[in-house]
């Protein structure tokens, strides 16, 4: 049996490496002792695990992890409960107790990002917004990975433009920096991460960005089914 | 409030972020414009290292306690993050409230180890408060410093406003509530540090002056203003039981040093070690009793979710329930997964039975003391360990399956022969030879024993602060010769830097004169000095010749008895007479036995150990 669970990543606490997350799931279920179930072995450990870890420095609005457990669970108990014990960052929004499901990491396929950033130039939303369009009209985006093959690090070039759902300038925020909304591939079937589309935009559209000042959320992830996307609680 | 913008870009570039965000479970976020007074407690290191000292949740804990105070921490930033912030102009901030250093009424520091000094430099430095009490006007914080190392607090006189002598959770409610008056108008900072020194414990070093005899040696300490107190008596907490103890412990998100609950089971230490300061300044030995500790755990659990206890003190062995209280922790906590863990094991039969009982849950690795390598040597400094100990204690070990054993020793110390340092390497071959001579079918597992030696720093207020340290060169050559005679693979031989002890020994028994060695090798870039990859020994090299200090006149120099020394002032409890004693017993090689079994007279007025063991 598995408590599929939501939860929040905001504020400072996206600083919080995925081992840090871990970490913190681990402590707040002991204190809520919580049934959950352990590994076997020399070094038992609790069964439970997030998918999609973001990269550090992104904010989330809606991560999701299955937890293992060794006898039902009333989840609005649950909720209570751990929540109280979790930062206010860190929440579970959500959560159903099913029995064994496929798990969590294979079945989501589309991530859904905020991103915002300073532009040097006075470049107007709406102009930068044909332009992305005309961008993602090209025939493709290369983009050259760095990928580890044993101990070297072998350099690779892909087309990320299959991996882009779609890219939307909403307009600018109170800072004057311009806001998007991006679909982006996620999972083991392909995945883009939003730093890496904005290293491409900001090479192909000649926009100059320092990527360390990006402001990313993540709002949604989704799984998919034949042609359309859904939310998988 | 410091620019947020500037902090979340520097964030992205430094390794692990996590470590200057605060918001950690249990961190106490106050609004700072509705206490009447802020104070910011520093750990002069990087984040995971403060973060793991049990000193700092409980003074965190106990003021934030008092709803009309908040205490905010503030630690060393490691390197790159230092480099980015002052690129970036963004001046150093508590982790709570992101709110400037400078801002904040009181800042202090705790000092844990000697080698952290010059990080209380760039402490100051990134928060843009001047070093030199007497170059701080009424605007910046009054700076205050506590802990092992403030038992000599004058190598910092210079630096500091204040320092607390003795265990500060005693000392620090009364200060904040001195304070308050300056914060009403009543007093002003200046009448505030001299009503300060009517505490007990309290030292302000700007009353006092020092004359030194030609030969450099202090003449005498004395008074500029005779309302201050000639000798500064240590305070201490006379019964643990009814202290304060938080129920909470700030929990870190990224891994420390010690991911764990740290339970507390006694102050003090009756062993009577003569190489250790702290077994003389905790004294006498206070314990809590298993219920009051029972009824903390569980609530230490609950409140932070960890899973290992692990039983903290000087020698928890030294419990005097420690078996009953681990069977009732283990019998308690075995189904919720809770492990236990025992620091500082000793090397007796007593103690097997103890480990028998906490391995049932976990096996963690095996490390003894013996300290030095001769029984000769471990009568002279006192160490109650026996050749027939470590047998037994490796024997049983080795039996129940442990095949890594850790040895920790001392080199340098009072007395000491090319023998005695040889002692090392017979203990790791005798150690390797119990592993081996088994029968086959009990030899298991992958077997090395790993002999690690520091060297020895002679410390205030113990039996050995008369003693010259061993040279660099003699270090040295002690050192070869242990690590040339170790011709196996299976025996491995660390040793410590020997030039960082000697610059630990200057500071350890240093005097006034030592601020403008510290400045300077704070200007050289010196920093992080107890992280031996940090440790630039030629810049410090440079400093002591540019500040004119003789650092053998420290370090090296044996002193006469009647010597007057920088710490005299202050007294910790223990009398001089018994330290003397003690030294002499020493260079003869006789013992002195636990004070447990029958009391030694050290000095300590309404020893509360004396009406329970003897
Ligand atoms: S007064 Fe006696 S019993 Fe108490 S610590 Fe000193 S030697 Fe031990």
């Amino acid at each position: 049996m598995i408590i599929r669970a939501r939860f929040t990543k905001r504020n400072y606490l996206k600083y919080l490496s995925h081992l840090d997350l871990i970490r913190l799931f681990q402590r707040s279920f002991t204190a809520i002792k919580l049934p959950i179930k352990y590994s076997q072995g020399f070094n038992p450990h609790p069964k439970f695990s997030i998918a999609a870890p973001l990269s550090l420095g992104i904010e989330s609005e809606c991560e999701y992890m299955d937890i293992e457990i060794t006898e039902y669970v009333k989840v609005d108990d649950f909720l209570e409960s751990i929540n109280k014990v979790l930062p206010d960052d860190i929440q579970i929004t959500n959560a159903l107790c099913l029995e064994k499901e496929t798990s969590i990491s294979a079945i989501l396929t589309w991530a859904f990002y905020e991103i915002k950033f300073e532009l040097n130039s006075k470049e107007e939303p709406k102009s930068l917004s044909s332009r992305i369009d005309e961008w993602l009209g090209s025939s493709e985006i290369i983009l050259t990975r760095l990928k580890k093959k044993g101990k070297k690090k072998v350099a690779t070039d892909i087309n990320i433009l299959p991996l882009i759902g779609n890219v939307i300038v909403k307009g600018c925020d109170e800072n004057n920096y311009i806001v998007i909304n991006t679909l982006l591939k996620t999972g083991q079937n392909g995945n883009i991460k939003p730093v890496q589309l904005m290293e491409a935009m900001s090479r192909d559209l000649d926009l100059n960005l320092d990527l360390d000042s990006l402001l990313i959320k993540r709002l949604a992830l989704y799984a998919e089914e034949g042609k359309n996307i859904y939310s998988p609680l | 409030m410091i620019n947020k913008l500037k902090l979340d870009k520097i964030l992205m570039k430094v390794e692990k972020p996590a470590r200057y965000i605060g918001m950690e479970k249990n961190s106490y976020k106050k609004d700072l414009n509705k206490v009447s007074v802020k104070i910011a407690f520093s750990f002069p290191d990087v984040y995971e290292v403060g973060m793991s000292h049990l000193g700092l949740q409980i003074i965190y804990n106990l003021i934030n306690n008092e709803e009309n105070y908040a205490c905010e921490r503030v630690f060393a930033p490691w390197v790159d993050m230092e480099e980015e912030m002052r690129k970036e102009g963004l001046p150093l901030y508590t982790l709570e409230s992101k709110e400037e250093v400078k801002n904040f009424d009181l800042l202090a520091f705790t000092l844990q180890y000697e080698m952290s000094y010059t990080n209380i430099l760039n402490i100051l430095n990134l928060s843009h408060i001047p070093f030199k009490s007497k170059d701080r006007d009424d605007k910046y914080p009054i700076l205050i410093a506590g802990g092992p190392c403030a038992y000599n607090p004058e190598p910092l006189a210079e630096i500091f406003d204040l320092f607390v002598i003795g265990e500060g959770e005693e000392i620090i409610l009364e200060l904040l509530k001195l304070y308050e008056e300056v914060k009403k108008g009543s007093l002003s900072k200046e009448s505030f540090l001299l009503e300060a020194t009517k505490i007990s414990g309290v030292y302000v070093p700007k009353f006092y002056d020092v004359s030194y005899n030609e030969d450099g040696t202090i003449k005498e300490m004395y008074r500029l203003i005779d309302s201050v107190p000639n000798t500064v008596i240590k305070r201490y907490i006379k019964d643990l039981n009814s202290m304060y103890t938080p129920d909470k412990l700030l929990v870190p998100y990224i891994d420390t040093v010690h991911d764990r609950i740290a339970l507390e089971l006694f102050r003090g230490c009756t062993r009577g070690c003569r190489f250790c300061q702290a077994g003389i300044i905790y004294r006498p030995i206070r314990e809590k009793s298993i219920d009051n500790l029972m009824e903390i755990v569980e609530m230490l659990i609950n409140n932070t979710g960890y899973d290992t206890v692990s039983l903290m003190s000087l020698s928890s062995c030294d419990y005097s329930q420690l078996l009953l209280l681990t069977k009732e922790l283990m019998e308690k906590y075995e189904d919720r997964n809770i492990a236990l863990s025992l620091p500082s094991l000793r090397l007796d039969s007593f103690s097997i039975e103890v480990l028998k009982e906490i391995e049932k849950v976990k096996k963690s690795g095996l490390t003894f003391a013996p300290e030095a390598g001769s029984q000769r040597l471990r009568d002279v400094i006192n160490k109650g360990v026996t050749e027939d100990d470590i047998v037994n204690a490796v024997t049983y070990a080795f039996k129940e399956g442990w095949s890594r054993v850790k040895l920790y020793f001392m080199i340098g110390l009072p007395t000491e022969t090319d023998e005695d340092v040889m002692g090392i390497k017979d203990i790791a071959y005798l150690v390797k030879d119990i592993f081996f001579n088994r029968p086959n079918e009990e030899i298991k597992g992958n077997f090395k024993v790993t002999a690690s030696a520091s060297c020895f720093v002679p410390k205030p207020f113990t039996p050995f602060q008369w003693y010259g340290q061993d040279t660099i060169n003699e270090f040295m050559r002690k050192i070869s010769m242990v690590r040339n005679s170790i011709k196996d693979r299976k025996v491995v031989f660390n040793y410590h830097d020997a030039d960082l002890s000697y610059i630990e020994a200057i500071f350890a028994r240093g005097d006034r004169r030592l601020s403008e060695l510290l400045i300077k090798a704070w200007e050289k870039g010196c920093k992080f000095d107890g992280w031996s990859e940090f440790f630039k020994y030629d810049l410090w090299l440079e400093a002591l010749e540019e500040s004119h200090v003789d650092g053998e006149f420290y370090a090296n120099r044996y002193r006469e008895l009647d010597e007057v020394f920088p710490w005299d002032f202050i007294d910790s409890g223990v009398s001089k007479e018994f330290l003397i004693r003690e030294y002499k017993k020493a260079i003869h090689g006789k013992t002195t036995d636990d004070c447990r079994n029958g009391c030694r007279a050290c000095g300590i007025t309404n020893c509360s150990m004396r009406g329970v063991y003897n």
